[in-house]
């Protein structure tokens, strides 16, 4: 792990109408770290998301900068393509699509989707069977490799939520954004799920930033968490110390 | 013999295409120039696919600005029957209301070497029919192969989730481009094969029925699948074709009849179709199909097997991965 940030947001801000979600937010976080972000329901936390990823755009003002490249101005395909993957709270799958296709669809740049060459199977199917070797240790590594024939419409929320990382995974991203991965989850699995960040971490060097609301679990993975109220960061500091801060017990009890 | 040819080379004695003697004399060249009659067919079904994908690209402009697929739909329902009024009104662009008439099949100069009769007429329509019958099953292939590759997961995901696909760096514009361009190339084709077949291409063969029949030949097959789409157009195509032929058929035995009664019926039966289909099977007939690919193979092989050989002794394993 270097000190050197591979994700730094100056003052940006989002307003829904007159509701303002996000509020002159500014942090990096560290490449290589896990970083955590928590905070009461309706924090501001999931939009924080949203503009990181490009899924909304932010108000005028503030950047956000990636691996040494500003992307503010650039569309979520392309944020996508610079190495950031992200998941959703409420989990985005193609409900149309069985779990193993929804996990083949991730990767970026396969040859077989260009139209004028997926009609010629020889082109692409060396890489497919490779991509499909890694897409049954992925889900084998989170427990769904026996669904991969079940559309995802018809899997169960936790299940939707391992599908959904697993498809995050797939693209071999930088950093990674994930918007609660346990909740809905066996307690068990929540574990299991963290320890593959973690081992992910090892293994790869991504960087992960993550939403949780499963504290006990999240502080024993995460190197530094921010804390976020009312649109705006009000705590950043290591799990141990940002337990025994009162400021957490007040945004969250709102005291 | 080439004296009828000359002038329209040259281009000076061309004349009105769309008057009585021009027409025969379009005639005419098919019946004696099998080589012209046939190259210019196929030269006509490619410029055909290049303006269909031409236009494809310019109806990809206001499709990558709507956020439903509804609005879509009635854009490009709206600038379809606009364009239509259009042709119809000029006569500029292919001859306007009457159209373009004396548009033989390519294989119109086999009559020449067959006896006159029914023959000399039937063979030459007939060949052609099994010439569009091998080219619908080529795009058929096309399309099979297409749906069954990465390329096909990710129509899909574009169609399934917006955001999602997005979010996994796909570039959804530009798929949604892409297809508007290759299903607009193939439309062409179909458009002037069915205008070499029927033998006059005039803009109110394209009026919105046509459109709505199509659409009916997709709910009825089912969405996202290639083979319901065939059945579906096969079903429709049936009903168009014989009631037309039932309708002439039955005016013959009785003459009172208002055969009409038969041949416009269809649109009411289509309606009928559509509004059971909408009913009782919202997908259609046949289910959305898998993305076929050997990625499968990594996960049924074992279930395949088991299957096959010892379904008791298998049973509790297999069981855990039921797909039905």
């Amino acid at each position: 792990m270097t000190d050197e940030s591979i994700l730094r947001v100056e003052g940006i801000s989002k307003s829904f109408g007159g509701v303002k979600a996000v509020e002159g937010v500014s942090l990096s976080v560290k490449k290589g770290s896990i970083t955590g972000l928590i905070g009461p329901n309706g924090s501001g936390k999931s939009t924080l998301f949203n503009l990181i990823s490009g899924a909304e755009k932010k108000n005028p003002g503030g950047s956000i900068e990636f691996d040494g490249k500003q992307i503010d101005a650039l569309p979520p395909h392309k944020r996508s393509e610079l190495g950031m993957g992200r998941t959703f709270q409420t989990p985005r799958l193609f409900p149309g699509m069985t779990v193993l296709e929804n996990t083949m669809v991730a990767p970026r740049g396969q040859k077989g989707e260009r139209p004028f060459v997926s009609p010629l199977r020889r082109r692409w199917e060396g890489q497919e069977i490779e991509l499909a070797k890694k897409a049954k240790a992925q889900m084998t590594r989170l427990e769904i490799d026996k669904l991969y024939g079940k559309l995802t419409s018809e899997i169960s929320g936790g299940q939707m939520k391992l599908a959904q990382l697993s498809n995050a995974l797939m693209e071999d991203p930088k950093m990674l954004l994930l918007d609660e991965p346990t909740a809905g989850v066996a307690p068990r699995l929540a574990q299991d799920i963290f320890q593959s960040i973690t081992n992910e971490r090892q293994e790869r060097g991504t960087t992960f930033f993550i939403i949780e609301h499963r504290l006990e679990v999240l502080f024993k993975h995460v190197d530094t968490d921010f804390v976020m109220h009312q649109g705006k960061i009000i705590m950043e500091d290591k799990p141990e110390a940002i337990v025994k801060d009162k400021r957490l017990a007040e945004a969250y009890l709102g005291i | 013999m080439a004296s009828d040819l000359l002038p329209l080379f040259s281009g000076a004695a061309v004349g009105n295409i769309c008057d009585i003697s021009s027409l025969l004399s379009r005639e005419s060249i098919a019946l004696a120039y099998p080589a012209i009659s046939v190259s210019v067919w196929v030269i006509a079904l490619v410029f055909a696919m290049l303006a269909g994908g031409i236009m494809g690209l310019v109806a990809s402009y206001p499709a990558l600005r709507v956020k439903e697929e509804w609005f879509l739909s009635m854009i490009l329902l709206v600038g379809g029957e606009t364009f239509r009024i259009v042709v119809t009104n000029t006569p500029e662009i292919g001859c306007g209301f009457n159209g373009l008439a004396g548009i033989t099949t390519p294989f119109y100069w086999l009559s020449n070497y067959l006896p006159s009769g029914p023959l000399q007429a039937e063979v030459p329509t007939g060949l052609y029919a099994a010439v569009i019958v091998l080219l619908a099953i080529g795009c058929f292939v096309f399309a099979q192969k297409i749906c069954n590759s990465p390329y096909g997961r990710l129509l899909k995901s574009v169609r399934d989730d917006k955001v999602a696909a997005e979010s996994l760096g796909k570039d959804v514009s530009r798929v949604r481009k892409q297809i508007m361009v290759l299903g607009s190339i193939m439309a062409g084709l179909a458009g002037a094969l069915y205008v070499y077949y029927i033998g006059v291409a005039t803009p109110e063969d394209y009026i919105p029925a046509l459109t709505f029949g199509i659409w009916v030949m997709m709910i009825l097959g089912g969405y996202a699948n290639n083979r319901g789409l065939l059945l579906g157009a096969f079903v429709i195509t049936m009903l168009d074709r014989g009631s037309l032929v039932t309708g002439i058929a039955l005016q013959s035995y009785l003459p009172t009849l208002n055969s009409n009664l038969i041949v416009y019926g269809r649109y009411m039966v289509e309606a009928v179709i559509l509004l059971l289909l909408l009913v009782f099977r919202r997908k259609g007939l046949l289910p959305e199909t898998r993305v076929k690919t050997k990625a499968y193979t990594l996960f049924d092989f074992g279930k395949k097997k088991a299957q096959a050989s010892s379904p008791p002794a298998e049973a509790p394993r297999a069981g855990g991965e039921a797909t039905s």
